[in-house]
């Protein structure tokens, strides 16, 4: 009797299991590009178009000589987010993860997609309508030249990305005609500046001083410094450094600010590493480690691509936070260190600051249209990470870094005429004999922000000097864009 | 719409059969359950010179079950070569056991004689006298 | 006829119409014409709708037919079940009535899941027909076993030279065969070839019947300490181990994991119903651990099996990919299913599971019937199982008991293991997923447990069994009777 109650109790679980692939997972499973149904369906059906906000054209299908079916990008500068679908090498980018909307397999509304079974025609292709615009995304590409960097462009209100591009770009045509598929695609796996990583969302990057805005935010939302806060030794170690447990952390040569204490709007506006490693230390490797995870680090970021996980630190220290030690934490206040982030991650932490303290969710769909309608994708508030008020003082000093007397000596390659730009500018040292990469994250216009940005061009130099002239000009871009 | 019926009545199929199979199963598990009491086990008269137990009659089991021509005997067995109380049926830890009381003529497993105590199996032939019976499990 | 006819009462039998059984063969048969109409449809609409055709041409392509999916081999397989239901009211027998039907439910599925898939996977007839000629076999031995075996003495009998059987035909195999997918399970004798592994899951289960139910009493009551545990006498124990030992040897060399798994399973399980003795479930559930530990070690192939199961994702396009493929083929199915011939889509001219006809109909299944059709099949085992159990119940010794439940554990255990292992819920082993899985063997081998499993379930008469009638006592002349 136990025998036949155990086998029951096995074909129990038989069924739980069935259950659980067949009804939870079935969803996910079923529109994953890796489907079979889904690459089945890719290739007899003609496939959405993707546009951008304003209905310009990105990708699209065409009808090549032998009657198949192949798709169209309006350029290489759509590579680093629509991606490409061929038929020899599969997905990526927004082809990837619409796949299923794409060629029709799965409605995004999900009873459009139950009753779907029972229609005569299941395919339903969905064209997709995304919030970038064409013209940002050509010209921050541009901008970025024959450099290896990253920009994205989000709409700190909404979560709307504008733009999110990487270079270099490579030609998502190329790969998708099946004549050009082969040697396109080996050349492209065989270039050692690597095209095909999307580098807006999935390149790590050392963040330099633009990590300041992060401990701002923790030494500030964890109350252990408040915008007022002045350390006396700070001063005196301008000159030779600030022993922290025996190692001595030195300031980059800032202009002189002579023996004042500096406070938050003062630090942040001549970047000073000292008073953010003593502010770092003030706070503790806990509270920043808690107050980065509210930002969205150290887990990939939800979004319609794939993302690197942002870092403050490696792990596994006893200092707390994962950091070993006071050094390491002094280091990664002003983002050195173990610290890595994504050009998508560092654009969300200038938007946090831009929206008063709220993050939304970044997104790159506006909606999805089939034959049975439009489905509409909404902004969504992800985080809500600091208080009106503190959001407030990071905007001031980071106001201050851009247009301060002494910040505009610094920066003055963002500013933009008619505009008041906020921002932070980072030189990321990577050790070694390379070149720094060059960082600027900002937002404008500073008094009631709508568009916040993220450079990062690699071994760009001082961020003053490649990072924020490009966001400068891609600032002044979209002012007239929006302006239109 | 015409597809969506004709597989519906395919899964359909599938389910009345499987109904109608546990409203049998249902039945016979309730047949089951009205048989009186818990049997361990019954004795089949395989063969009875004397004519007393019947050949064919079946004698169901108690835990302690003696044998012989006494009529104080749980089973009277009436055969001239069968001792007053010739053995006992004892069932023990899910095993039947066959102890022989001293009789005369002995008793007999399958055709072995008994030394004392044997455990027994279901099926195992038992020989008293000239009567056999055999050890059967009980029907559930 | 014989003396306990009497004992039991025949006149109780009353006439002997099996007409469960043949109410149950009617639903049957209304259920896999509603699916075969449904099978016709279904892939006359993909066509329709520019789907890409099945390599190969299907059977239900044929042309003849406008809504039945090769209306030939249905009427033969509904044809055979009859002729089957006639077959056992002949035998006149008072035997189980619901084991035909369930199994030709099962077979009837199988027949249409095998007449939708690419009629080349198998060679000469193509799969469907030849998957109905091994069905037809399948059930006549149900049919033929079930109304002729009466006897089962030359089963209990025998036991060592079943045993002797068994090993030698995995030799034979082991030394003769040739390999197949990395595994060398097939034997050609001639025009003939089979999967012995399949045989011998009958023989072990026959063997250890007969040893447990003669040696019961011994393993129940005497035992050997160690420590804490009370072991049954090592001696008794033996040559059940030895054959154990043997079996599962031979079968690792073989590579054939699932068999392994399954004559363990069995071997425990009857183990426990032979003695209730949860200290031999617990030791050989310890046994099988740290057998899996040294082979996960040692054996690369099943390190690789191992590593599948436990995130198959990360190889989803290397060793992981039929895992994969098949978790995939669920997940397209959902609740109701896509239909029969709507499902499992075709890139490129290939299904999406190279082994979908042996190693994965269950996600065929699941994909096409969806969570209700497969939750349905699944009861279809269970039926087989408790049918099994019961007729273990009230059979009249302990040979047949054991018997009777070592067969339905065959059934109930292998689908169990080739069902988790497509569902991901254990390694995945190739074994066959029983009356379902495109086979010859496979369907045989189960077409006979069926076929004994309704020959034990007779009340009616038997032959006493021979071993009873050896050397009588002889008595001395008791004129002191009374003692």
């Amino acid at each position: 009797m136990r025998v036949a109650l155990s086998l029951a109790v096995a074909f129990g679980g038989l069924a739980a299991g069935a259950a659980y692939w067949q009804v939870f997972r079935s969803a996910e499973l079923s529109s994953s590009p890796d489907d079979a149904a889904v690459i089945a369906a890719s290739r007899r059906v003609v496939r959405g178009e993707i546009t951008d906000r304003d209905g310009v054209r990105l990708a699209w299908s065409v009808v090549d000589g032998n009657g198949e079916l192949q798709r169209r990008y309006a350029g290489p500068w759509t590579s680093g987010v629509v991606g490409y679908a061929s038929r020899a090498f599969g997905t990526a980018g927004l082809e990837r993860t619409y796949d299923a909307q794409l060629s029709g397999i799965t409605a995004p509304d999900p009873v459009q997609d139950l009753v779907k079974k029972f229609r005569s025609n299941a395919l339903d292709p969905q064209a997709i309508r995304t919030t970038l615009v064409a013209r940002l995304q050509q010209a921050a590409v541009k901008a970025l030249g024959g450099d290896r960097g990253a920009i994205v462009m989000l709409d700190p209100r909404t979560g709307d990305v504008l733009v999110l591009a990487s270079t270099p770009v490579f030609d998502a045509s190329a790969i998708a005609n099946p004549a050009t598929a082969t040697a396109a695609f080996a050349r492209l796996q065989a270039d050692p500046a690597v095209p095909l990583l999307p580098r807006a969302t999935q390149g790590r990057y050392v963040p330099g001083s633009v990590f300041k805005i992060v401990t701002a935010i923790a030494a500030l939302g964890s109350g252990s410094v408040t915008p007022a806060t002045t350390f006396p030794q700070q001063p005196g170690a301008e000159k030779n450094g600030l022993l922290v447990a025996g190692y001595r952390v030195k300031d980059a040569h800032h202009l002189s600010t002579g023996s004042t204490a500096l406070d938050l709007i003062g630090a942040t506006e001549v970047s000073c590493n000292i008073w953010y490693a003593l502010a770092g230390l003030e706070t503790g490797g806990d509270a920043l480690a808690a107050w980065a995870t509210k930002l969205g680090f150290g887990a990939p970021i939800p979004f319609d691509l794939r993302t690197a996980t942002s870092q403050v630190t490696n792990g596994g220290g006893t200092f707390g936070g994962g950091f070993a030690d006071e050094v390491e934490l002094a280091n990664a206040a002003y983002g050195q260190a173990e610290t890595v982030v994504t050009p998508l991650q560092m654009a969300l932490v200038a938007g946090v600051i831009a929206n008063g303290g709220v993050m939304m969710r970044p997104h790159l769909v506006q909606a999805f249209t089939g034959t049975t309608g439009t489905v509409e994708v909404g902004p969504d508030v992800w985080q809500r990470v600091l208080a009106p008020d503190l959001a407030e003082a990071i905007r001031a000093a980071m106001t201050q870094a851009v247009e301060g007397r002494l910040g505009r000596q610094f920066t003055s390659g963002a500013r933009v005429k008619g505009m008041i730009v906020a921002g932070k500018s980072g030189t990321a040292q990577l050790g070694g004999p390379d070149a720094p990469n060059s960082w600027f994250i900002g937002f404008a216009p500073a008094e009631a922000p709508q568009i916040a940005i993220a450079v990062v061009v690699e071994q760009g130099g001082y961020g003053s000097d490649r990072a924020a002239p490009i966001a400068g000009a891609l600032l002044a871009a979209w002012k007239a864009w929006a302006g239109r | 719409m015409a597809i969506w019926l004709l597989r519906l009545l395919f899964l359909a199929g599938l389910y009345l059969f499987l109904w109608n199979v546990v409203r049998v199963l249902l039945r016979d598990l309730r047949a089951a359950a009205q048989e009186p009491g818990i049997e361990l086990g019954r004795l089949v008269v395989l063969s009875s010179p004397a004519g007393e137990p019947p050949i064919g009659a079946t004698f169901s089991l108690d835990a302690v079950t003696t044998l012989g021509r006494d009529v104080n005997a749980s089973i009277v067995l009436d055969d001239e070569f069968v001792s007053n109380l010739h053995a006992a049926l004892t069932y023990r830890g899910r095993i039947w056991y066959l102890e022989d009381l001293g009789s005369t003529n002995g008793s007999y497993v399958n055709g072995s004689l008994v030394d004392g105590i044997a455990p027994l199996v279901f099926g195992d032939e038992l020989q008293f006298g000239d009567v056999r019976l055999r050890l059967e499990r009980a029907h559930r | 006829m014989t003396l306990r006819d009497l004992a039991v009462g025949r006149a109780q039998r009353g006439p002997l119409g099996r007409r469960r059984e043949f109410g149950l063969l009617l639903v049957v048969a209304v259920t896999l014409v509603a699916g075969s109409a449904s099978l016709r449809a279904g892939s006359a609409s993909l066509a329709a709708n520019g789907g890409v055709g099945l390599p190969g041409g299907s059977a239900t392509a044929s042309p003849g037919s406008t809504w039945l999916a090769d209306p030939v081999a249905l009427a033969w397989f509904i044809g055979g079940l009859f002729v089957a239901h006639l077959i056992l009211v002949l035998s006149r027998r008072r035997t189980d009535q619901v084991l035909l039907p369930t199994v030709g439910l099962l077979g009837g599925i199988s027949l249409l899941l095998m007449e939708r898939l690419p009629q080349d996977l198998a060679g000469g007839l193509g799969l469907g027909r030849t998957q109905l000629v091994w069905l037809l076999l399948s059930i006549g031995l149900v049919a033929g076993v079930g109304a002729l075996v009466r006897s089962d003495a030359w089963l209990r009998l025998y036991k060592y030279s079943w045993a002797a059987v068994g090993i030698g035909l995995l030799l034979l195999t082991f030394v003769f065969g040739h390999d197949v997918n990395g595994q060398r399970l097939t034997l050609s004798i001639g025009p003939l070839s089979g999967q012995p592994s399949e045989l011998i899951k009958i023989i072990l289960v026959v063997f250890l019947a007969a040893y447990l139910s003669e040696n019961r009493p011994l393993l129940i009551e005497e035992s050997t300490r160690v420590g804490p545990l009370r072991l049954p006498p090592l001696p008794y124990l033996a040559p059940m181990i030895a054959m154990w030992a043997i079996a599962l040897a031979v079968v690792i060399v073989q590579r054939d994991l699932g068999a392994a798994f399954l004559f363990f399973a069995v071997f425990l399980l009857l183990l426990y119903v032979a003695t209730a003795r949860a200290s031999f479930v617990v030791l050989g559930f310890l046994a099988f651990v740290a057998g899996g530990v040294v082979l996960y070690q040692l054996v690369p192939h099943v390190r690789v099996r191992v590593d599948i199961w436990l995130d198959p994702f990360a190889t989803a396009s290397g060793t992981g990919y039929q895992v994969v493929q098949a978790l995939h083929a669920f997940a397209r199915g959902g609740l109701l299913g896509t239909g029969f011939g709507a499902g499992l889509p075709v890139v490129g001219g290939v299904l999406p599971i190279p082994a979908l006809h042996t190693d994965f109909p269950f996600a065929a299944l699941g994909e096409e019937l969806g969570l209700v059709g497969i939750l349905g099949i699944l009861g279809l085992y269970l039926v087989v199982i408790e049918r099994g159990f019961r007729i273990a119940a009230s059979a009249a010794d302990d040979f047949r008991a054991l018997l009777a439940t070592g067969l339905s554990l065959i059934i109930g255990v292998q689908a169990f293991i080739i069902a988790a292992g497509n569902l991901k819920l254990i390694p995945l082993t190739g074994i066959t997923l029983p009356f379902i899985s495109y086979g010859g063997s496979s369907l045989v081998t189960s077409g006979l447990v069926i076929g004994l499993l309704i020959a034990l379930s007779d009340r009616g008469p038997e032959l006493p069994a021979a071993d009873h009638r050896r050397g009588g006592p002889r008595f001395r002349e008791a004129s002191e009777a009374p003692a």
